[in-house]
C-alpha cells in the first residue's frame, strides 16, 4: 500500500522548507539554545544570569531522577515541574516544538536515505531503558544523565564541536599571522569582535571527546533506518514524557490511518505503529493536520471517552527494569583507589556519592570554567561517575574569584555559593612532594607556589634555611609548607609549580577514612 | 624633506640618543622624577614633564608599547596591578606625542580576561582611539637569542621587541622571592613559556631579559604599594597608600628609589644589585638625582 502511495505524494524524504508552528517554534528554540550555549562562558562579568543549563532545569528526566535518587527536591528545578504539568496537559510537546536534538535531527534526516526500521528497536526497549534508568535513580545511582537528550548534545558541542570550531577559526588566524605577519592588524577587529562575543578564549581538547561523537553519531546513524528514530525507540526523556502525556486532553483523531488515503504515515515523524496512532509517541508538531489534504485530522481537546488503554509497557516491563535498575546500581559500583586518589570535584560538591546523585553529566560547568580546570570521567571513579566533572590542577587551576560552575549547574550538585562561601570552599590540600620540591630536593630557591596562592594569608608559606650547597657557597633557601587550615585545593600551586616532569606540589582530595 | 629639517632631525637625533642612551657614558647622574598627588593622572603627567617630556621619548610616527602589571585577578585597591589612571595618562600622553599606535598588554598569572577585566585598565581606556589592550596572543612569541648569564634563549613577545619605544609601567609592591617587585620584574610579563623556571636563578634571568628589552621610559606606580603577601596580595590590611609616582630613564635607579618607600635599602634587593652590576643603571642613591614635579 505505502510503495503506491508514495509515488503520487510528494516523499517526506526530501526536506520541506514550508515553515510550520512548530517548525518556528523549534528554530527559535534552536537558535536560544546555540545562543545560550556561547553566552555559558566568562566574558567579562561575574554573574551569568542566562546559560544553557535552562534546558536542564526544565527537564522532567533531570526532575524525577534528582527527586528519586537524592529523595529530596530542589528548587532549581521548578521549571521542570512545569513542563512535568505541561507536558501532561499537552503531551509531547517538548519533543516537537522545543527540544534543539530532535530539530537538529529533523534538520538532517532528508540528507539521509532511508531503509527499513530495525524492528529489534520498535517495541519495548525504550521503556527498558527509562524505567531501569529510574530505579537506579532509586537505588542511588543516578546515571540518567549519560543518556539524556540535551546532555549528550551539550557534552558533544562542548568536549568536541566548540572547541574544534573554534581551534579552526584560530588556526586560520595564526596562518594569517605567518602570511602577513604584524599586516594582518587590519582584521584584528573583527577577530576580536568574533573572540569576544563566539570563540572560546582558549580550545580545549577533552578526554571522551570522540565518545561523545560516537553517541551524537550513533543518533544520527539510526536516522538511516526511521525519523526521529532516536526519539521514537530510544530517547529516555522522549519515553518519559510520553507518559506523562498519555492521559493528555489533547485528542487527535482520527486515531487510525484512513483506510483510502495513509499519507499521514508519510507526514508523521513518530507516532503511527503500523495503522494504530500511538498518543505517547505524538510529539504534537501537527504536521499531520497541516498536510491532511481532506481536511479530516483535527486535534481536539477534550478527554477521550473511553479510558486511554491500559499501560503498554505491561508488568514484565517493570517488573524486570526494577531488577536491572537494583542490580545496574550495584553492577559497577566498584572504585579502584588509585584512580579515587586523585579525585576533585568543583568547589562545594562535598560528599562524592552526593554529588554523583544530582550531577546530570550536562558538561556545562566544564563549558564555563574560564581555566579550563574541569574535565569529565572516564572511569576513575567507575561507570557511575562516567562524564561526571573533575579537577584536574596540572592542566588547569579553580580561580579564586569565580563561582561560574555553582551559578550554571542545573541542579545544584555543585552548589551556587556566594563568592566569600565559595573561595572557603574546600576543594582537597595542596600536599608538598618534597623530593622533587626545588628547595628541598636540589637547593635552589623557587617559591612560585606560594607567590601564586590567592589566600589573603597564603595558604602556602615558607621558612628561611641557612644552607651551603654543592659549590660551598652559603645559600638562604625558602622552604615552602602548606597550612591546611588555609588550603582550599585550588590548585594553582600544582599548576605553576614549575618542575618539568612533575609538580611539586599536589592537590588531594580531603576524604574521611573509613576503616 | 627639506635640508634644514633633516639637519634639525639629525642634531635632535643625536642629541636625544646622547640623553636617552648614553647617560652613564656622559657621566650625567640617572634623574628619578617623583611626583605626589591624589590626581593620578596629573601626578603621572608631572613626573614626564620632569624628564623632559614624552617627546623626548616618542616620535611621530612611533608605536609605544606600555606595559603595566596586569598580573591577577584583583581589583585596582588591593595593590596587585598597576593602576588604571597611571597607565591612562601615559597612553593619552605618547598618543599627544604622536604615537602611531599605543599597545597595552600583559601576560597575567591568573586567568587572562579577569585579570584584564578586574585591572580596570581596558575600562580606563575605552574609546581612547589607536589604543590596543589585547590579550596576548601565542604565534606573536619568537625564541629571541639572549646568549645570557642565566638564559641562552627565550620566547619574547615580538610586539614588544619590535616596538619603537618601550615604557615600563611596574606597581611597586612586595615579593616572596625577591622581596619587591619593580621595574626590572615586570618585565617578565613580556615573556612566553615555563616562566616559573627562571625563578631558580632569578636575578640573572631579568638581567638577561633586561638587557635585550631595554625600557626606553620606566614609571614605577607607587599610588598604593603592597607591603605585604605580594606578588598577589588580596588583602587591604597589606596596601599602603602613598600617592606617588616616580619615573626615569634608568630601571635602576628608580627601582632604587623605590625600594626605599618600603623602608628597605637597595642593597637589600639582590635583583637590583645584580641590575646594577650588569650595568643597567645606577643603584646607589648619593648618585642619582631627585627631581621634585
Amino acid at each position: 500500500m505505502s510503495s503506491e502511495q508514495s509515488e503520487q505524494i510528494p516523499s517526506a524524504k526530501r526536506p520541506n522548507w514550508k515553515l510550520s508552528s512548530s517548525r518556528i517554534s523549534q528554530l527559535i528554540f534552536l537558535a536560544v539554545f546555540l545562543v545560550l550555549f556561547v553566552m555559558t562562558d566568562y566574558r567579562g562579568q561575574d554573574e551569568i544570569t542566562v546559560a544553557a543549563n535552562a534546558f536542564f532545569r526544565a527537564n522532567p528526566l533531570v526532575l524525577v531522577t534528582y527527586v528519586l535518587s537524592t529523595m529530596g527536591f530542589t528548587w532549581l528545578l521548578l521549571p521542570g515541574v512545569l513542563m512535568f504539568i505541561f507536558s501532561g496537559i499537552l503531551g509531547r510537546f517538548f519533543c516537537g516544538w522545543i527540544c534543539p536534538l530532535g530539530t537538529i535531527l529533523d534538520l538532517v534526516t532528508g540528507w539521509i536515505r532511508k531503509t527499513r526500521p530495525l524492528a529489534w528497536l520498535a517495541g519495548n526497549l525504550k521503556y527498558y531503558l527509562l524505567i531501569t534508568l529510574l530505579f537506579a535513580a532509586l537505588f542511588g545511582v543516578n546515571i540518567a544523565g549519560i543518556f539524556d537528550p540535551i546532555a549528550l548534545l551539550i557534552r558533544f558541542m562542548t568536549f568536541l564541536l566548540y572547541p574544534l570550531f573554534g581551534f579552526a577559526v584560530r588556526q586560520g588566524w595564526v596562518g594569517l599571522y605567518t602570511v602577513l605577519g604584524d599586516n594582518r592588524d587590519f582584521l584584528a577587529g573583527t577577530y576580536g569582535f568574533l573572540k569576544t562575543y563566539l570563540l572560546p578564549f582558549r580550545e580545549t581538547f577533552y578526554p571522551l571527546a570522540f565518545f561523545s561523537l560516537v553517541l551524537f553519531g550513533i543518533i544520527i546513524f539510526l536516522e538511516r533506518f526511521e525519523r526521529r528514530n532516536w526519539c521514537k525507540n530510544l530517547c529516555p526523556l522522549g519515553t518519559l514524557l510520553g507518559l506523562v502525556g498519555r492521559g493528555s486532553i489533547f485528542r487527535r483523531l482520527p486515531t487510525r490511518l484512513c483506510s483510502d488515503c495513509g499519507d499521514c504515515k508519510e507526514h508523521c515523524p513518530t507516532a503511527f505503529d503500523g495503522e494504530i496512532f500511538q498518543k505517547s509517541n505524538c510529539i504534537t508538531c501537527l504536521n499531520c493536520q497541516a498536510k491532511c489534504r481532506f481536511k479530516r485530522v483535527s486535534f481536539k481537546l477534550g478527554f477521550a471517552k473511553k479510558p486511554p488503554p491500559a499501560f503498554s509497557p505491561a508488568r514484565r516491563v517493570i517488573l524486570t527494569s526494577v531488577a536491572s535498575g537494583f542490580i545496574v546500581s550495584k553492577a559497577f559500583a566498584f572504585r579502584l583507589d588509585s584512580a579515587d586518589r586523585r579525585v576533585l570535584r568543583p568547589p562545594g560538591a562535598k560528599d562524592d556519592q552526593e554529588f554523583l546523585k544530582k550531577c546530570v553529566r550536562c558538561g556545562e560547568c566544564m563549558k564555563v570554567c574560564p581555566r579550563n580546570a574541569l574535565y569529565p570521567t572516564a572511569l576513575q571513579t567507575g561507570l557511575y561517575g562516567l562524564f561526571a566533572p573533575i579537577l584536574i590542577p596540572r592542566l588547569g587551576y579553580c580561580e579564586y574569584n569565580c563561582n561560574l560552575c555553582g551559578q550554571v549547574c542545573p541542579t545544584g550538585a555543585i552548589p551556587k555559593l556566594p563568592l566569600q562561601e565559595k573561595m572557603a570552599a574546600v576543594i582537597g590540600t595542596a600536599v608538598l612532594d618534597k623530593n622533587h620540591c626545588l628547595p628541598y630536593g636540589r637547593k635552589l630557591n623557587c617559591i612560585v607556589c606560594e607567590e601564586h596562592c590567592p589566600i589573603p594569608e597564603k595558604a602556602i608559606r615558607f621558612e628561611l634555611s641557612e644552607e651551603v650547597d654543592y659549590a660551598g657557597k652559603k645559600v638562604t633557601l625558602k622552604k615552602p609548607y602548606v597550612v591546611d587550615k588555609l588550603c582550599n585545593g585550588c590548585g594553582i600551586c600544582e599548576f605553576v609549580c614549575p618542575i618539568e616532569e612533575k609538580a611539586a606540589i599536589e592537590v588531594f582530595p580531603r576524604k574521611p577514612r573509613k576503616r | 624633506m627639506r635640508r634644514r629639517d633633516f639637519l634639525r632631525l639629525c642634531g635632535s637625533s643625536i642629541l636625544a640618543g646622547k640623553l636617552l642612551v648614553r647617560d652613564l657614558w656622559a657621566k650625567e647622574p640617572s634623574v628619578v622624577a617623583l611626583s605626589e598627588g591624589t590626581d593620578y593622572m596629573q601626578i603621572t603627567r608631572s613626573v614626564i614633564e620632569a624628564l623632559g617630556g614624552m617627546k623626548r621619548f616618542v616620535k611621530s610616527g612611533d608605536v609605544v608599547v606600555v606595559k603595566p602589571n596586569i598580573g591577577w585577578d584583583r581589583r585596582p585597591e588591593y595593590g596587585a596591578n598597576t593602576h588604571p589612571l597611571v597607565v591612562k595618562a601615559i597612553v593619552e600622553e605618547a598618543l599627544k606625542a604622536g604615537a602611531k599606535r599605543v599597545k597595552v598588554f600583559d601576560n597575567p598569572c591568573n586567568e587572562p580576561r579577569r585579570c584584564y577585566e578586574n585591572s580596570g585598565i581596558p575600562a580606563a581606556l575605552k574609546g581612547v582611539e589607536n589604543v590596543e589592550v589585547k590579550q596576548m596572543e601565542d604565534e606573536r612569541y619568537r625564541k629571541v637569542k639572549l646568549n645570557g648569564v642565566a638564559l641562552k634563549e627565550w620566547e619574547l613577545y615580538s610586539e614588544a621587541t619590535s616596538a619603537n619605544v618601550f615604557i615600563n609601567v611596574p606597581i611597586a609592591k612586595h615579593h616572596s622571592l625577591t622581596r619587591l617587585s619593580l621595574a626590572s620584574k615586570n618585565v617578565m610579563g613580556i615573556m612566553g613559556g615555563n616562566r616559573g623556571y627562571i625563578h631558580r636563578d632569578i636575578e640573572e634571568a631579568l638581567a638577561d631579559v633586561n638587557v635585550a628589552v631595554k625600557s626606553n621610559l620606566t614609571i614605577v606606580d607607587a599610588t598604593r604599594i603592597l607591603m605585604n603577601h605580594g606578588p598577589s596580595g588580596g588583602s587591604l590590611k597589606d596596601v599602603k597608600i602613598l600617592n606617588r609616582v616616580m619615573a626615569s630613564t634608568d630601571m635602576v635607579a628608580v627601582d632604587a628609589y623605590a625600594t626605599t618607600l618600603f623602608g628597605i635599602a637597595p642593597k637589600d634587593i639582590s635583583i637590583t644589585v645584580t641590575a646594577a652590576k650588569r650595568g643597567l643603571g645606577e643603584m646607589d642613591l648619593n648618585k642619582i638625582k631627585i627631581v621634585k614635579a
